[in-house]
């Protein structure tokens, strides 16, 4: 079996693959648990999509670490909540733009993975040139010329980039060559049973990454009918041909931020992200408890709201109005004058 | 009159508001930046655009957004586009600002995002670089933000991972990168810009109650001092009401 990196740049493997995929209107529905079994093996690269913690498959991440997938290379263009992983032999290098939340600081299992020299960086790249690496792929051209990177240690510690003289100009160019993932699940509002994924909120670099990803998992808050999709179309960003698993997962994201529906569950995020994951030690505790500790996602979230003293739903309903007082008070996040297409105690009633 | 109070971090935030004109489009990173960005909006500047990383332009948001990419960040967004789509409109002329921030910057205002210590062996590994690389590659001038230090203004940064003047004078050019460069620092002790012949960092003002002797010892290399520094103005009253009222009302960046 060959490395993740050795497949990353094979444009060749990667259209191979493509071929053989069915272009069918199938019926790709299963359970999430089901779908990170078969399309997720040890040794894959696995991108991040959304923007990390926000729109970011968590539901997938967590039940991967439940099934305890063996040495993944993750693509970080943001990414890290998942770098947890790394301290429960998940997670054995990365390509790094970005591992962090922003403000909130660095992901402690990530830093200490690297600095222990555990968890190998394989590349560093800044986020437009990851980004023109996935686009490239999904572009169809070998690689782009851009002006990014250029001058700095990111091309010294970047073995994929290369500074090239542009043929026209002369003037030096940093090429980024198309980049194929082995897999990339995507949290989305809407999908039909066939693949077909809407949106609301950024897209980031999601419809390049499900061209050029060999294999794609959809998760989304609600599975819709394939009409509603072919009727209105300019949301979708991803294209049925692309995807082999559906699973309807309301509150996929959590506890990230779901735009027009939930906000990050800020509280819990500083907690793991300050507290919790600050040592090893605290970090398997949290895990174990948390992760390995439950069935599923539903039952996690369950147990975060019963330690804050809270019934469920009243729990995620708070989120929903922290977040997004656009859907709960009329100023349109959904269009001016539209409604709210689902109430959140249908869909929580549902998932919980 | 009493004396007008405010917090180091409400005056950094009035500083980088002051700096962005009307009209100007803004990309804009997380915390202080975007801060000063939606200080300026409200103030002197309510022409300004801000850019962010995820793909948004020019939203408007009704609470202080808590990412780059949250909800609110897009909320209101004539357009979002994507990540590849933002940065190559940076590169085609359409970001005049660059806001970033960073653990160092040196002396020729290049930025490490990326390893505290030998980058095989670090001490500290930190986030990477983001946006920043490209912000500073693409936009045509970077204002950085962080705190003033000696380790977090070595003469030169562990590792580069966002392109100042590099090693100086004509390396940008000779690099091939685009943009004009760093223009503005500005810490919790001061402002600096950069001397245009050297492109070394030189003090423009220190704020109220430091002095250019403070900071340069709070500089890890020699710091430009021309004669006319000057006083940093404080915050004014309608900066402060602006800011605490309208723009960071539950005090997440300006505590």
């Amino acid at each position: 079996m060959s490395h993740a990196n050795d497949r990353l740049f094979d444009h060749k493997l990667a259209r191979e693959w493509k071929l053989k995929k069915s272009r069918a209107e199938r019926d790709k529905r299963m359970t999430l648990q089901e779908a990170i079994a078969t399309l997720v093996e040890d040794g894959d690269s696995i991108v991040e999509t959304g923007f990390a913690y926000v729109r970011g498959p968590m539901a997938a991440y967590w039940e991967i670490g439940r099934q305890r997938k063996k040495n993944l290379v993750g693509i970080f263009t943001p990414g890290g909540m998942n770098t947890a992983w790394h301290e429960f032999g998940g997670l054995e290098g990365a390509h790094v733009a970005y591992v962090g939340v922003e403000m909130r600081g660095l992901i402690s299992p990530f830093r200490r993975g690297v600095e222990a020299g555990t968890l190998k960086i394989y590349s560093e790249w800044s986020h437009g040139a990851l980004a023109l690496a996935l686009r490239a792929a999904e572009q169809g051209v070998n690689y782009v010329a851009c002006k990014s990177m250029l001058g700095t240690d990111l091309m010294r510690t970047n073995p994929y980039v290369r500074e090239a003289k542009d043929p026209w100009t002369g003037e030096p160019v940093c090429l980024v060559p198309a980049m194929y993932p082995d897999v990339a699940i995507f949290h989305v509002h809407h999908a039909d049973k066939y693949g077909n994924s809407r949106i609301w909120g950024p897209s980031v670099n999601d419809t390049a990454i499900a061209v050029a990803a060999r294999k794609v998992i959809v998760t989304c808050e609600r599975i819709v009918s394939s009409e509603d999709i072919r009727s209105n179309p300019y949301q979708v960003i991803i294209p049925h041909y692309c995807v082999d698993a559906v699973c309807e997962v309301p509150y996929g994201a959590y506890p990230g931020d779901m735009p027009g529906m939930y906000y990050f569950d800020r509280r819990l995020q500083e907690r793991v992200v300050r507290i919790e994951w600050k040592t090893k030690e605290s970090t398997k505790e949290w895990y174990e408890k948390y992760i390995l500790g439950t069935k599923d996602h539903y039952e996690m979230i369950q147990l975060i709201a019963e330690e804050e003293g809270m019934n469920v739903l009243e729990y995620m309903k708070r989120l929903e109005q922290l977040s997004c007082d656009a859907s709960y008070f009329g100023l349109g996040y959904w269009g001016v004058g539209g409604e709210r297409d689902w109430k959140y105690e249908e869909v929580a009633k549902r998932a919980i | 009159m009493s004396e007008v109070q405010y917090t180091p971090r409400e005056l950094l935030a009035c500083v980088a508001a002051r700096l962005i004109k009307d009209g100007e489009s803004v990309f804009v990173g997380t915390g202080l930046p975007l801060v000063g960005a939606l200080l300026a909006k409200k103030m002197h500047a309510p022409n300004m655009m801000a850019i962010y990383e995820c793909g948004a332009v020019d939203p408007e948001p009704r609470v202080l957004p808590w990412s780059v990419s949250c909800s609110w960040t897009t909320y209101k967004a004539p357009i979002i586009l994507s990540m590849s789509s933002v940065f190559g409109h940076s590169r085609a002329g359409y970001a005049d600002v660059g806001f970033l921030g960073g653990a160092q910057i040196d002396m020729y205002g290049n930025i490490n995002a990326t390893c505290i210590g030998d980058y095989e062996h670090p001490r500290v590994r930190l986030t990477g670089s983001g946006g920043a690389n490209d912000i500073a590659s693409l936009c045509e001038r970077v204002i950085f933000m962080g705190l003033h230090l000696p380790e977090r203004l070595p003469e030169r940064v562990d590792y580069i991972t966002t392109p100042g003047y590099l090693d100086g004078p004509g390396a940008r050019e000779r690099a091939g990168l685009v943009g004009g460069g760093p223009w503005r620092v500005i810490t919790h002790l001061g402002v600096m810009g950069f001397d245009e012949e050297t492109c070394r960092m030189k003090l423009i003002s220190y704020h109220p109650g430091v002095t250019p002797e403070v900071i340069q010892q709070f500089t890890g290399f020699e710091l430009i001092i021309p004669d006319d520094v000057t006083e940093t103005p404080k915050p004014t009253e309608e900066e402060l009401r602006i800011l605490r009222e309208e723009v960071d009302p539950c005090q997440l960046f300006c505590f």
